[in-house]
């Protein structure tokens, strides 16, 4: 019975859920939204914000002094206050007063005035920015219990399924202190485990894992518009939604999650199995690379798109009339043959192996350009992906169809009550005001960041650029600092590790083809020189931007702290931001130090021109402190972020516009 | 040309739809400049959409059973290339199933159908507000009464009524044309404000004639009217029907007929009227009455109906004759096509239209319209604005705000956000910014003549009359127009018999006189002497006058100068009474021009010295001829006008009082300037005195921007205090 009412009430609120249809306001509507949320933000100001901070601390005394059951006592009642809507100001001060409290007896950390500061900010919906290591997971753990009480289901989401399971393992004991039951989704559970998940208050996740739920959900509910009308196939099939709807969500690395992910829409596909195209797509592979770029195609790398000439049109089309014989249709329809060919093109020229994607397996893997990580589970949609294969000449997979699509954004959007953390959001304020309608609170960090930031080398050849980086490793190396060396691809982190082994310097790799022992080379990253070990040189990928701290030992903060290399500059801002902030955590000593060169990939694609005037301009190998290289890679970075945001502008709009006049569901 | 790609990333929302079209859409098929093309159309909701055949082949095959998919693979397999892409089949969908043509096996939400009942709501009202010159209210629907209406035409709403039709207009033209001069002349009457009540009355009248025209032919064609109302036309009302389900008939003539049908009938109303007018009495009210019925049935018909620079009548026949359909709209989207790609160098741009002659039509209806547009705003506002000033303000600031200000907007709205221009932004940007500066500069930096008018009459500083001395009859002529004589040559001789005979009479007299007198002083009677002397004497005064008079049978040039005015050779034989004019006699150095100019223009002529700028003269018997002339002198501001010509009531510009005493003073003082000719050759004179001139002043070059500020400026002076 129970069973069957909570069947019922997970059908309930995804109901509900569905029916709110965010829109992205346009025009004039998105500049009154964003003066909405300034207007908002002034009631809950940062600067009104501490003084509710101060008063809860002010409680936290006679809290402390509370015996165990005293302290249940407090929290059962706030708890039902809270459940009832009944809260105000003053009964959130003492809530998070018991929530402290609980988290100091549970778990041992006391979380500090400031992150008080940031859990109030997060209970009013605000996107919140702490620097790395200044505690925001304890931050979310004391703010969700409110957040959960208020709103019954928190969806706690984070980047990899690593951190939701350790996070939610490690804050259990708290969450249930408050009377909140809390899980974890993991990739591997089935769909029964995963209903039980989302039934419970606190729910911890990544947000591909929730979104595709969901998503399934609105598959699996069809043109279900209420609730009552789906009682029927709930009680026949037994299958009722995942998701009991979308009420709150507390996003962990929100610029992460709510800006980087948003470039690409969710997508639920099954294989077609019915078409063997698999021939056709080898034979459209060796048709482009007998084109020559230039004469017969040029590729327009930032977009990623292959314009063909008229010679190349002329060349194809001897080519199909040869084809035909073959007796495949498609040989015969010009358009659709030219679009695969440029399809060939573009999986030749525009995406690298290593870079893009991997091979795993005999299987093309593509790799997060943002986190570094194997995406096992996508694949590019419209026989890119099959193009790709035919290119690495693996086992051309079946073209995949969409069953339903969601951008992120949309999908956060839906949620009535959205609030996050992250190390670097001040970079995207303005499109989290505008696209979530989030204003973002800056809460500054408890000790000072006493990181130094060396000023950037810039080289001419990408060869002066390694050379430099493994000069300044080893020098480094000798004075007894750990490193951390981050990469933008694979390939790069392969090609390093190499370099350094030919110089004789210990290192480990951490990139997405060693993501088993992550956990295990974090550990390691922080040693300094002991007895019978050298510093670690960690050479990693962006995987290790986020996650776990890397923890200092004594020698290395002698010596000076962690020093973080970046090897080339990211397409964003923030995610070289987040990156250096590996260093100097909690006011401990680092440094950090960016290497550059005008052969990196995001001169070449966001700023040609400026190039061409530095290399006119600069003489010799090293042209770091030149006004204008560093103007050439701010502009290229400047770009490339743009380029990026127009992508998920373009995503969202696509989205509404479907959501708005395609029929269907 | 843009990519077509053949998937799209939305394909499944649609691809599992079990489309069929609505029951009562209708289909047909119409012929564009040789291509087939197959209007959809929903009777309830008067919705078209035009396809083409492989779209309609792709609609067809929608039956409720088969997928799209399934369609779709249908018709890739047939058409291969030629077939709609994933992307285009969507949108083909998307705005069927958004025109409510296309009923899905998908329950459409009603949130979905709401929403979409408001944009469109939203959308009625936009354009409203857009076309304020063209507000439309509506006020019932006439269908029953043109289902009455309808079949007391049928017998004549065929090929053979057109043609007498056609007979009928040229009977009215021939049997009206002879009296043309009559018709031009009652124009006056027309507009007078007497009149203004029959007029309105005749208008409503004929254009309720007009639109059951229009409505009587759709009915005959089978197609509906469901709507009648009034449009404001520049405030005025001017009814209207919707007769737009007439797009949907198949043939492009029927179509034609259906938009002409108003004229039609108008035009048959005035033939009729023109005809009443002609055989009625003069002066009665059923004459009155045909004339205002001729007057607006055939003129407005001309001038609005017919024009296809607007959306009326005309624009909708040419667009069926031409066979371009929404030539309007799609004329626009050339040129701004055309522009993106020539001046942008935009790729991936697609054309309105992939026919050549087509886009010819298009570019030239587009410009056409544009330049018409422009000339519309200003005319009418500036019409307006002369009458009622305020109202004309507000007119064309909303005018203007929605004709140029708004697309204005929309156009850097797009420049800042549009997404075709994404990676190329800066450069666009650039060249709009440069286009802009270079339309700036040429109109706010290069210098263009500045032309402002006045109008003149030409007068004499002396009196060039010469009068008949003495009444006599005309003998000689000896000068003709033209002759340049010098003072006191002969220029006409008189005879007068009378006056002959009365010398002789006179001399008869005083030889008796003197010799009675003679013989008086011999005879030594003094005092009869004295008498006779004192007689004597008053004869020869007598004589004395009589022969002065004799002397002024010859007419002599009072100065030198140019024989003008009537031909003395006209004269000869006639009797001429003493004191009236025998010819003028004019000194060209004599001759100037005075002219007046609104206050307004005052400050040209005197801030810039008449040396600055180029006065040229055209008189009015011979406008051919720029006559150069310079300002003599300038007098300062009056009220009183040299000469009854420039007062409104004279033929001229200057409004002045009604009555007696202020029908020769000016409402606003005038500044009143004299031209001479600057170099008048030999022979060469300024017209007659009396004669009006129209006056042209070259002023120093001026860019073209600083010019229209100028007017705009006096335009608005003295309405509004600024």
């Amino acid at each position: 019975m129970s069973q069957a009412l909570t069947k019922y009430h997970a059908l309930h609120e995804a109901v509900r859920s569905r029916r709110r249809k965010p829109e992205v306001p346009k025009g004039l509507d998105s500049l009154a939204t964003k003066a909405v949320v300034k207007a908002r933000n002034l009631r809950a100001r940062p600067a009104w914000l501490m003084a509710q901070a101060r008063l809860s601390d002010e409680l936290s005394p006679t809290i402390r002094g509370l015996a165990e059951a005293a302290l249940d006592e407090q929290i059962r009642e706030v708890r039902d206050r809270f459940v009832r809507g009944r809260e105000d100001d003053a009964l959130v001060r003492r809530a998070l007063a018991l929530t402290r409290e609980v988290a100091r007896r549970a778990t041992g950390e006391e979380p500090f005035l400031v992150q008080l500061k940031g859990a109030l900010a997060l209970y009013h919906g605000r996107i919140i920015e702490m620097l790395t290591g200044e505690g925001k997971t304890l931050t979310g753990s004391i703010a969700a219990p409110l957040i959960a009480w208020k709103h019954k289901h928190l969806h706690v989401l984070t980047v990899n399924d690593y951190l939701a399971a350790r996070d939610a393992e490690s804050r259990r004991p708290i969450y249930e202190r408050c009377l909140l039951t809390v899980g974890a989704i993991q990739q591997e559970m089935d769909s029964a485990a995963r209903f039980d998940v989302y039934a419970k208050h606190v729910i911890y996740g990544t947000p591909k894992q929730v979104t595709a739920d969901y998503l399934r959900d609105q598959i699996r509910m069809g043109q279900l518009l209420s609730a009552w009308a789906g009682r029927q196939q709930l009680n026949q099939t037994g299958s009722g939604p995942l998701v009991p709807g979308l009420q709150a969500c507390m996003v962990d690395e929100a610029d992460a999650v709510l800006i980087d992910e948003g470039v690409v829409p969710l997508i639920i596909a099954r294989s077609r199995q019915e078409d063997e195209m698999s021939e056709v797509y080898r034979t459209a592979s060796a048709l482009a690379s007998k084109l020559d770029e230039g004469p017969d195609f040029k590729i327009d790398h930032v977009k990623r798109k292959a314009e063909l000439k008229r010679r190349g049109e002329h060349r194809l089309e001897q080519m199909f009339d040869d084809l035909v014989s073959t007796g495949e249709p498609i040989w015969r329809a010009t358009r659709r043959a030219e679009e695969l060919v440029r399809q060939a093109l573009i999986a030749r020229y525009c995406y690298r192996h290593g870079q893009h994607y991997h091979i795993v397996d005999g299987r093309v893997v593509i790799v997060d350009e943002y986190t570094g990580r194997f995406l096992p589970d996508r694949s590019w949609e419209h026989g890119l992906h099959q193009s790709v294969e035919a290119k690495e000449d693996v086992t051309v997979t079946a073209d995949r169809e969409t069953l339903a699509r969601m951008s992120f954004q949309r999908f956060f959007r839906s949620y009535p009550f959205l609030c996050g953390m992250t190390g670097t959001a001040a970079d995207a304020t303005s499109e989290m005001e505008k696209v979530y309608a989030r204003p973002v609170v800056v809460v500054e960090t408890n000790r000072p960041l006493i990181r130094v930031q060396m000023p950037m080398r810039a080289f001419r050849t990408s060869e002066a650029k390694w050379n430099a980086i493994v000069d300044s490793i080893a020098e480094l190396h000798a004075a007894g600092r750990p490193m951390l060396v981050g990469t933008r691809s694979i390939a790069a982190s392969e090609f390093l590790a190499e370099r350094l082994s030919n110089r004789g310097l210990p290192h480990t790799v951490l990139n997405a083809l060693h993501d088993q022992e992550e956990a295990g080379l974090i550990a390691e990253a922080g040693h300094g020189r002991g007895p019978g070990r050298e510093p670690s040189i960690t050479v990693a990928t962006n995987m290790a931007g986020r996650g776990t701290d890397i923890l200092l030992d004594d020698a290395a903060r002698e010596a000076g702290g962690l020093h973080v290399i970046l090897t080339e500059l990211h397409g964003a801002k923030r995610v070289d931001r987040q990156f250096i902030g590996r260093a100097g955590r909690q006011g401990d000593p680092g440094s950090a130090q960016t290497f550059v060169s005008l052969e990196d990939e995001l001169v070449l694609q966001h700023a040609k021109e400026l190039r061409a005037l530095a290399l006119r301009l600069t003489k010799g190998e090293e042209i770091s402190g030149v006004p204008i290289v560093n103007r050439l890679f701010r502009e290229a970075q400047r770009r490339s972020e743009a380029h990026a945001r127009r992508g998920r502008e373009a995503v969202l709009r696509q989205d509404d516009w479907m959501e708005k006049y395609l029929p269907g569901a | 040309m843009a990519e077509r790609p053949t998937f799209s990333p939305f394909w499944h929302r649609v691809r599992a739809m079990k489309p069929r079209l609505r029951p009562h859409v209708q289909i047909t098929r119409q012929f564009y400049r040789g291509r087939r093309w197959h209007v959809v159309r929903d009777p309830s909701s008067n919705q078209f959409y035009r396809l083409n055949p492989i779209a309609h082949e792709f609609v067809g095959l929608f039956d409720g059973q088969r997928t799209i998919e399934e369609i779709w693979k249908i018709v890739l397999e047939r058409h291969g290339d030629a077939a709609p892409t994933q992307g285009e089949a969507i949108q083909l969908i998307t705005q069927l199933y958004n025109s409510n043509l296309l009923a899905a096996d998908v329950a459409p939400e009603t949130e979905q159908l709401l929403q979409r009942g408001r944009e469109r709501t939203k959308q009625k009202a936009t354009q409203q507000a857009i076309g304020i010159m063209y507000f439309k209210i509506r006020v019932f629907n006439p269908d029953k009464y043109l289902s009455w209406v309808e079949p007391l035409f049928r017998p004549v709403l065929n090929r053979w009524g057109f043609l007498a039709w056609l007979l009928f207009m040229i009977y009215c033209l021939g049997s009206v044309l002879p009296e043309w001069e009559t018709l031009a002349s009652g124009v006056d009457s027309v507009i007078a404000p007497a009149n203004w009540g029959w007029l309105i009355v005749v208008f409503i009248v004929t254009k309720g004639i007009h639109e059951t025209g229009h409505g009587v032919i759709c009915k005959r064609y089978g197609g509906q009217v469901p709507e009648f109302g009034f449009m404001l036309l520049v405030l005025f009302p001017a009814p209207y029907v919707d007769a737009s389900s007439a797009w949907a008939l198949p043939s492009k003539w029927k179509r034609m007929a259906v938009g002409a049908g108003g004229m039609i009938f108008e035009l048959a109303v005035a033939g009729a009227a023109a005809l009443v007018w002609k055989s009625s009495a003069d002066g009665s009210l059923v004459r009155q009455i045909a004339y205002n019925a001729m007057f607006t049935a055939s003129l407005s018909t001309i001038l609005f109906n017919a024009n296809p620079l607007m959306r009326f009548d005309g624009y909708f026949i040419l667009s069926d004759l031409l066979e371009v359909p929404n030539l309007m709209q799609r004329s626009m989207k050339m040129l701004q096509y055309l522009w993106k790609v020539h001046v942008y160098r935009l790729k991936n741009e697609t054309p309105p239209t992939s026919s050549r002659s087509e886009a010819t039509i298009l570019v030239l209806y587009g410009i056409g319209a544009m330049c018409y547009r422009v000339f519309l705003f200003v005319s009418i506002t500036l019409a307006v604005m002369g009458r009622l000033f305020a109202l004309g303000l507000v007119l064309a600031i909303w005018t203007a705000g929605m004709w140029f200000v708004l697309p204005i907007g929309k156009f850097v709205h797009w420049l800042a956000t549009g997404n075709n221009i994404a990676d190329c932004r800066a450069r666009v940007i650039a060249i709009s910014l440069a286009s802009f500066a270079i339309g700036g500069g040429f109109l706010g930096m290069i210098p263009f003549p500045d032309h402002r008018r006045a109008s003149g009459v030409v007068e004499s500083v002396e009196d060039p009359g010469v009068f008949f001395g003495t009444a006599g009859f005309v003998e000689t002529a000896h000068v003709r127009i033209g002759d340049v004589v010098r003072e006191g040559d002969p220029l006409v001789t008189c005879s007068n018999d009378q006056m002959v005979s009365r010398l002789a009479q006179l001399n008869a007299k005083i030889s008796e006189a003197r010799a009675v007198e003679q013989r008086a002083l011999g005879n030594d009677r003094q005092a009869e002497a004295q008498i006779a002397r004192e007689s004597l004497h008053a004869l020869d005064e007598q004589l004395v006058y009589l022969q002065e008079r004799l002397e002024k049978l010859v007419v002599r040039a009072p100065r030198d100068g140019t024989v003008v005015g009537q031909d003395p050779e006209l004269l000869v034989g006639r009797y001429v009474e003493q004191g009236s004019a025998a010819c003028q006699v004019i000194d060209p150095d004599d001759l100037r021009i005075v002219a007046l100019l609104d206050q307004r223009e005052a400050a040209w002529p005197t801030a810039l010295g008449s040396k600055n700028f180029k006065s040229e003269v055209r008189l009015l018997s011979r406008v051919q001829d720029a006559l150069p002339a310079e300002i003599v002198s300038i007098q300062p501001l009056g009220r009183e006008l040299p000469h009854a010509s420039f007062s409104a009531q004279g033929g001229g510009q200057v409004e002045t009082g009604q009555d007696e005493q202020s029908s020769m003073l000016a409402k606003d003082p005038q500044l009143k300037m004299y031209l001479r000719l600057s170099d008048a050759g030999e022979g060469e004179w300024l017209g007659l005195p009396g004669e009006r001139a129209k006056l042209r002043f070259t002023l120093p070059d001026k860019p073209l921007l600083v010019q229209w500020l100028d007017r705009l400026h006096k335009l608005v002076q003295g309405k509004v205090n600024i």
